[in-house]
């Protein structure tokens, strides 16, 4: 069984919206900067096979880092809950927010909170929660979904946004972002003042000091982390590294990677509540460490996704993802490492598709500033949706009578010879192939076939030899 | 879930895993390998390629050009570190003399109180701040929170002045952590600023002053 609308369907509804032209450029502008950070920065390779290390390093040794890093942020003050799924981070963060007489809470951008829904159980608790990072304001004041995991609104238009804050705002119209930033700075400024909970994701945890790193452009993150007294930061279980000495490593390539910057603009370490004497910052720190199917990705054969510091480099590279639009991966995480990662936590039945919709160009794996082998990885889940039954019809009949005819030499020469001659019939692409090659042809076209065979051609040269 | 538990089932599923391998590590990761540079000029051009202004003074002149930037951004008031922790000895009374006031910084602990205070943060035009380092690749400043030291100055208002000294800047952050380990959890909060507050979520159009600062001034004085 595959998802009720497959990853074809929801790419062709999203081109269909004309959702996808935006993201396509978005995405390109931030590849060239990428590259163009890279290019001025020497020790580059240098600072990625270091941040891959530290990555891998704490892949192998995640228990004893988890254990050093909940025992650092108890030291400062802070406190630790261990949370096994979605439920049971939200239980506990609506059950403190109903303890504190928690009325208002803002968030910074997270992923994770996204991936456990975390808005809606702390709606359910009476709490009412806002999105403070200017592309996810826009994405919960629409009711619509991030497409890019740095930039949530790349397939948004200025017009929209424009009409948008018009309808639910109630400012007149422009489409000037200079405008409807300032509109947003006002609208937001009130409420992060008043409100009594913030909740944050964590870039990284820093086991030697119980440090959560969170790294912002716009400020967000910092207010979120200083105006509420209560300050709540929810942490993928993976998130760590050992030191200050390495996640200085992974900042190194974290902005660069993302967004070509060579910092982001506040890169802020939260270690523990406020201290005696300290004029301001929250009273109390909650770090929230979230397995929900981690572990099981950690033993399972895509354990390195989890290397990932969601940078964002293998979704602007990649060719699927630029004329998909964001939302066909139908996950908070798009693109090249959300084919991985979404089937590998959620379950292959609901995915089957994702790890197919590549091409396995490899471009997510060079750009990776941590060197994940996603195609790697991608091939590996292939071969599982094929042994549990989920490939598609078209596909698992096209191979197996190619496996018939591969392993029948006769055939196969007579195969080629006739492919021969089709090809010096016809010189063009073909537009449309017959049986189960049609569905390569519905969406692209196929090379016409050489008219003569590598075998020839192989044995012309040996006897030329 | 309980943390044994929890850890054990991370244990369990490390032991097992398909992780490609690499050699051990030992000590510390090395420094970025990076050709000389004059720090200073470096983190000039690198700061003001971000949008940031940097003043370069001597000390005897920090005070004034601190008056002067206020002056040009019409703040009376201002929020700031406390003057041993901004390094400007005579600041506060030039200020004041020129009619500014520096608001109140430190918040009250019960909740009430806070948002009291807090609401008096919504219009605030201008603050003052001392720096721990300056990160010359990236044009980068870092501060510490701690006594006098309040993180709303250089998050809530409009303009935030950071006064930082040439000896203070390292090449990179890795640079800084070497030379400093302790600095970073020195206090309940250790930030990197780089230039100021920006977005480009709408269209890629680059907007500065999000959430934060708008303009961000460094007063570099050289020692």
């Amino acid at each position: 069984m595959t998802a009720p609308v497959s990853f074809l369907g929801r790419v062709q509804r999203d081109r269909a919206a004309g959702r996808v032209t935006a993201l396509d450029i978005g995405a390109r502008r931030l590849t060239e900067r990428r590259l163009a950070a890279a290019a001025e920065y020497p020790a580059m390779e240098q600072m990625r096979d270091a941040a891959r290390a530290i990555r891998l390093d704490v892949l192998a040794n995640l228990d004893r880092y988890l254990g050093r890093f909940a025992d650092a942020v108890e030291r400062t003050g802070g406190h630790v809950f261990w949370a096994a799924d979605g439920d049971e981070a939200n239980d506990h963060i609506a059950r403190l927010a109903v303890d504190r007489g928690v009325r208002t809470a803002v968030k910074s951008k997270s992923m994770v909170t996204e991936e456990i829904e975390l808005n809606a159980a702390l709606a359910a608790a009476g709490v009412d929660v806002t999105e403070t990072d200017l592309g996810e304001f826009i994405v919960q004041l629409s009711g619509d979904r991030p497409s890019h995991i740095i930039a949530p609104v790349l397939h948004r238009t200025r017009h929209e946004i424009g009409e948008l804050f018009a309808d639910e705002l109630g400012v007149g119209y422009t489409d000037d972002p200079v405008r409807l930033n300032a509109i947003a700075r006002r609208h937001l400024r009130g409420i992060f003042l008043n409100a009594d909970m913030g909740i944050s994701g964590a870039n990284f945890g820093v086991a030697e000091t119980g440090g959560v790193c969170l790294v912002t452009n716009e400020g967000n993150g910092r207010l979120t982390t200083t105006a509420p007294r209560i300050h709540v930061a929810v942490m993928g279980m993976e998130r760590l590294v050992p030191t200050m000495a390495d996640l200085a490593v992974m900042l190194e390539v974290l902005a660069r990677s993302a967004t070509g910057q060579r910092m982001s603009v506040y890169t802020n370490i939260v270690t523990g509540p406020r201290r005696p004497g300290d004029p301001d910052g929250p009273d109390e720190v909650h770090v929230v460490i979230l397995d929900n199917g981690r572990s099981e990705v950690l033993g399972g054969d895509a354990a390195e996704i989890l290397a990932c510091i969601r940078c964002g480099a293998c979704l602007n590279v990649c060719p699927v993802y630029r004329a998909s639009g964001g939302h066909a991966y139908d996950s908070v995480y798009s693109g090249p490492v959300g084919a991985v990662l979404t089937p590998s936590l959620d379950g292959l039945a609901d995915h089957a598709d994702l790890p197919h919709a590549s091409s396995l160009c490899g471009a997510c794996k060079e750009a990776c500033p941590v060197r994940i082998d996603i195609p790697e990885m991608l091939l590996t889940l292939r071969a599982e949706v094929a042994a549990v039954g989920l490939a598609p019809d078209w596909l698992r009949r096209g191979v197996r009578l190619y496996a018939e005819a591969a392993t029948r030499p006769g055939l196969w020469r007579a195969l080629l010879a006739t492919g021969g001659l089709l090809g010096r019939a016809r010189s063009s692409w073909l537009d449309s192939l017959p049986l189960h090659g049609a569905g390569w042809t519905d969406h692209r076209q196929f090379p016409p076939p050489a008219t003569r065979s590598f075998h020839q051609r192989w044995k012309e040269r040996t006897r030329g030899a | 879930m309980e943390r044994e538990a929890f850890l054990d089932r991370v244990g369990a599923a490390r032991s097992g895993a398909l992780l490609p391998a690499t050699p051990p590590r030992r000590g510390a990761p090395s420094l970025p390998r990076l050709p000389d540079a004059d720090l200073a000029a470096r983190f000039v051009a690198r700061l003001v390629a971000v949008d940031g202004e940097v003043h370069r003074v001597d000390a005897g002149d920090a005070a004034s050009t601190i008056d002067a930037i206020l002056g040009r951004h019409d703040a009376a008031e201002f929020l700031a570190w406390d003057e041993e922790a901004i390094g400007v000895p005579g600041l506060f009374e030039r200020l004041a003399a020129a009619g500014r006031r520096r608001v109140p910084a430190s918040t009250p602990a019960d909740a009430a109180g806070r948002l009291a205070h807090q609401a008096g943060y919504r219009e605030l035009a201008a603050a003052i701040t001392g720096a721990d380092a300056g990160l010359a690749e990236s044009g980068s400043v870092v501060l510490v929170s701690g006594p006098g030291r309040p993180r709303m100055a250089s998050l809530i208002p409009s303009v935030h002045i950071a006064v930082l000294r040439t000896s203070q800047i390292e090449r990179t952050l890795p640079h800084l952590i070497a030379a400093r380990p302790a600095l970073a959890a020195a206090g309940s909060n250790f930030v990197v600023i780089t230039g100021p507050s920006r977005t480009a979520d709408i269209e890629m159009t680059l907007t500065l002053g999000v959430h934060g600062p708008r303009h961000v001034h460094v007063v570099l004085i050289d020692d």
